[in-house]
């Protein structure tokens, strides 16, 4: 393992033990105490951050931005933020999300994204307005010219897609990813087993993308079942699978949690941290699994 | 949550989807193109059951649609099964008009209050059937969500939807009655905050023939909720029993401060696998279920009629309400 990323749950109030004291830690947390997280994660061995396109994690981009933390680590955004545009819909409706989301952007944010042409000629091509709203959304981090490791479509828009054998908006995604950001396409997935089905039945390569899907010792989130994920897993040699949930929401401790993961087939692992000394014990434990204690200096 | 359903019932074994009818243009357009071609789409649902061979039809409109659409299927197709999204309807009236549509069909006919299949509210309800907390005294629920930060245009702002206590309280209601049954009485106040037709905030009391009182309080315009999230926490003479969508909390009372056990079991402690997971697993199981109870030709438990007491419930909150109401 290689790819040890920060995650954002406990910056947008996320937590699969308690919601409750998730909200209530975040009314806590500032801007400067998230950047010395950050740093701390880096000087620790992370290698990059993942994280939905959430407008507090802009403001999170900001903060490291101004702090000078971004160095040479990469970004996995997620895309698009689901519960946001849920939201958005109940509000203005579907037609009424697509006119405001492209009304956020400038006139020359929008000749970039080709935009000039409207909504009526957007809407008459479905693959073509995907490609809109990727450019749209990771806009903010272009602007900033940081380094993408890669851009992971959304586990529910992922997994539709699996369930649907949606190849062409598998292909149109992937195609866009890597034509005009020169990176490899991710996929966050609660179905692991299926998704790689789906790949292999319809000659697709798993080696050229980036999966992202829950890995942990208890088999939270792990569909069907632990033991499926294991054994594709085990078949699926040069895959860059990034294990997610490996302390399956802080239920595990942290020793067991890589304790598991250390023996399985994967690139990396994304975990989310919420306080410097939090940082320092993951990163610290996780860096071990690439240079074991014996062979540190 | 049509698309949600859709995608999971698809992933099911033996199950497909074979036909989708969407009125929106360009929802219709992006689904023709993004998903595979043996699905057909129509604009009309009648059409729809008319042309395809169907067994089931989920009907995830908005809410005011549920029960025409219900009628005019069970008119015209006396053999098919149907799962409508909670509410089963926007009033208790026409709850009734929908169970008396499905009287004496041959179908399933199933509602998705899908709370009840998280395996944290039936521990819940588990813990209360044991009496874990000797008698019941009172309860405090809550709904809450961020649904609403601003005046919006969509149909869940119109007249007739019933606003946050038909599409937020719903869920919360019915499980205050799977666990408490159908109150006795009922007092309630409710507001508008942003929204200009429907309300963004009610307070329910209500009491029970066992003696239980309780309060839900259920708002879509609280700040920071990131997901929509349920708190029913019940006292009873021995201790207490907290349950929210990630964990259920015992209290037992000792005879000191020192003797007080608390026990608390997350999500994570349960069994939550399912065949294909998309969003909570809960869905998964609901869709299970409706299937199941096609294969055995045997109603579920979540049965229209059982439904409709949740809008039976509203209503009583409504009426009540009528002159209690601050806009």
């Amino acid at each position: 393992m290689k790819t040890f990323l920060i995650g954002d749950n406990a910056f947008i109030g996320v937590s699969h033990l308690s919601h409750d004291h998730a909200r209530q830690r975040l009314k806590e947390l500032r801007l400067e105490a998230i950047s010395r997280v950050f740093e701390t994660a880096f000087s620790c061995g992370a290698t990059g951050s993942s994280f939905t396109v959430h407008p507090t994690n802009l403001l999170i981009l900001d903060a490291l931005e101004n702090a000078g933390t971004i160095g040479n680590f990469e970004l996995y955004p997620i895309l698009p933020y689901a519960a946001g545009y849920v939201r958005a819909v109940n509000e203005k409706g579907v037609s009424g999300l697509i006119s405001d989301l492209i009304s956020r952007y400038s006139f020359s944010d929008k000749a970039k994204l080709s935009l000039r042409a409207g909504l009526s000629t957007l809407a008459l091509d479905p693959t073509g307005m995907m490609r809109t709203y990727i450019d749209a959304e990771l806009l903010p981090i272009f602007r900033r010219k940081m380094k993408l490791g890669s851009v992971l479509l959304h586990e529910v828009v992922t997994d539709l897609a699996v369930s649907f054998q949606s190849r062409n908006l598998i292909d149109s995604y992937m195609q866009h990813i890597r034509d005009k950001y020169s990176v490899k396409p991710g996929f966050v997935t609660r179905n692991l087993v299926r998704f790689v089905k789906f790949f292999r039945d319809v000659n697709l390569q798993v080696e050229d993308i980036v999966i992202m899907t829950p890995v942990n010792k208890i088999g939270f989130q792990m569909t069907p079942s632990r033991e499926a994920c294991e054994g594709c897993l085990s078949e699926l040699h040069g895959a860059n699978v990034i294990a997610m949930s490996i302390l399956a929401g802080g239920y595990l401790n942290l020793d067991d949690a890589v304790e598991y993961v250390r023996h399985l087939n994967l690139e990396g692992a994304v975990v989310g941290v919420s306080s410097e000394e939090h940082a320092k014990r993951v990163f610290t434990k996780l860096r071990e699994i690439a240079m074991p204690p014996e062979t540190m200096a | 949550m049509g698309m949600l359903h859709a995608g999971i019932v698809n992933s099911l074994s033996g199950i497909q989807v074979k036909a989708i009818c969407e009125t929106n243009a360009l929802l219709a357009k992006f689904a023709k193109e993004l998903l595979p071609k043996p699905i057909a789409y129509y604009h009309d649902y009648l059409k729809m059951i008319e042309d395809e061979e169907l067994d089931a039809v989920f009907i995830a409109t908005p809410i005011e649609a549920h029960v025409p659409i219900v009628i005019d299927i069970a008119r015209t197709r006396k053999n098919l099964s149907l799962f409508v999204e909670k509410p089963l309807a926007a009033t208790h009236d026409e709850a009734q008009a929908a169970c008396k549509a499905v009287t004496g069909l041959n179908g399933v006919h199933m509602v998705g209050y899908q709370k009840r299949f998280s395996p944290i509210f039936q521990r819940a309800k588990e813990l209360l059937l044991d009496e874990r907390i000797g008698d019941l005294m009172f309860f405090r629920a809550q709904a809450f969500s961020s649904d609403v930060l601003r005046q919006g245009k969509s149909w869940r702002f119109t007249k007739g939807t019933g606003g946050v206590l038909l599409d937020l309280a719903s869920h919360v209601l019915d499980l205050v009655m799977w666990f408490f049954g159908e109150p006795e009485s009922v007092l309630a106040t409710r507001r508008r905050i942003y929204s200009r037709e429907v309300d963004d905030y009610v307070h329910a009391t209500m009491s029970f023939s066992s003696g239980v009182q309780g309060y839900v309080d259920a708002c879509w315009s609280m700040r920071d909720f990131r997901l929509p999230d349920t708190l029913i926490e019940v006292q009873g003479t021995k201790g207490s029993i907290t349950v929210t969508d990630d964990y259920v909390k015992l209290e037992i009372s000792g005879e000191n401060p020192f003797e007080t056990s608390v026990e608390v079991e997350h999500r994570q402690s349960f069994n939550t696998s399912v065949p294909f997971l998309l969003a909570d697993p809960e869905y998964t199981k609901e869709d299970e279920a409706f299937f199941s109870a096609i294969d055995s030709k045997r109603m579920p438990e979540l049965s229209f009629v059982e439904a409709s007491k949740v809008n039976a419930l509203i209503d009583r909150i409504m009426k009540f309400s009528e002159g209690n109401r601050s806009t």
